[in-house]
């Protein structure tokens, strides 16, 4: 088994790498692929801690991988209503440029 | 050092490349390339931590659904697919916040306090907690995500009745 503290060690500099991602770029697609990072760190996180997870309670157990199920699935929804967002913005003023996209009412 | 652990050294450096080698490429298109391997790559790891459900889950969401619809979207909404845009903004800040952030997460896990053994399930158990424990959550997840998807197909729908603004305004 891959010991805890190297699994935890990855997924945080998985996470800043997600975070020098958001920081960094301005196009609006590459911040829904940095924030697509960041949220597969924190997944790997749940589920290395369900590989660790003590003894007792039966079926609480791999409560982190059911954890991780419904943290897919959210995240494959994140992702589908950021593109919508960029469809719309790429119609509405032409780019997909975050620093283009200045005011609340279009 | 057994095989899972070189195994898992493998894998953690190759995501850690192709991460840094996404967030830099200054074409989109390499950029989903270089994320869908690191997607299958993280796959791999599950498979490695005994969680075979997540593994099959990770590798049909994140390198298949995922990656597709991010490919669709430049193909919609840029002119010219290979079109090279600068990376903006490696200023001094950006680096200074993500080097705390990883140091700050480092260190967390370097001192983090466990001593039990690793253990693996069966997947059936698996099963069991996410219909028995988990089965409200997956109903309510079911909801949230038919929303956003309705939420989703109105937003991307052309308006016919709206001016469009010009390019650049």
């Amino acid at each position: 088994m891959i010991p805890l503290d190297e699994l935890v060690l990855f997924s945080g500099l998985l996470f800043s790498l997600g975070i020098f991602g958001v920081l960094t770029r301005r196009n609006f697609i590459m911040l829904l692929i940095s924030i697509e990072i960041m949220m597969n760190s924190a997944i790997l996180n749940f589920i290395a801690f369900a590989a660790y997870s003590p003894a007792g309670n039966s079926l609480l157990e791999v409560s982190g991988q059911g954890i991780a199920v419904v943290l897919i699935g959210l995240a494959a929804t994140e992702v589908a209503l950021g593109l919508a967002i960029v469809l719309a913005l790429n119609r509405i003023i032409g780019s997909v440029d975050v620093a283009d996209a200045m005011q609340l009412k279009l | 050092m057994s095989l899972d652990e070189i195994l898992f050294a493998l894998l953690a450096g190759t995501s850690l490349v192709t991460a840094v080698l996404a967030l830099l490429a200054r074409e989109i298109v390499h950029t989903i390339m270089w994320i869908a391997i690191l997607f299958v790559s993280l796959g791999l790891i599950y498979f490695l931590l005994e969680a075979p459900f997540l593994g099959v889950l990770q590798l049909a969401v994140y390198a298949g659904a995922v990656t597709i619809l991010l490919l669709f979207a430049i193909m919609v909404v840029k002119k010219r697919i290979f079109s090279r845009e600068a990376v903006t903004g490696i200023g001094v800040t950006s680096v200074l916040l993500t080097v705390a952030t990883a140091l700050l997460l480092a260190g967390n896990a370097l001192s983090l306090p466990y001593n039990a053994a690793g253990r693996t399930y069966p997947t059936p158990i698996l099963s069991q907690s996410l219909f028995l424990d988990f089965g409200a959550w997956v109903i309510i997840l079911g909801f949230v995500v038919l929303s956003a998807l309705v939420g989703a197909v109105y937003l991307a729908k052309e308006s016919r009745g709206r001016p469009i603004r010009a390019e650049g305004e």
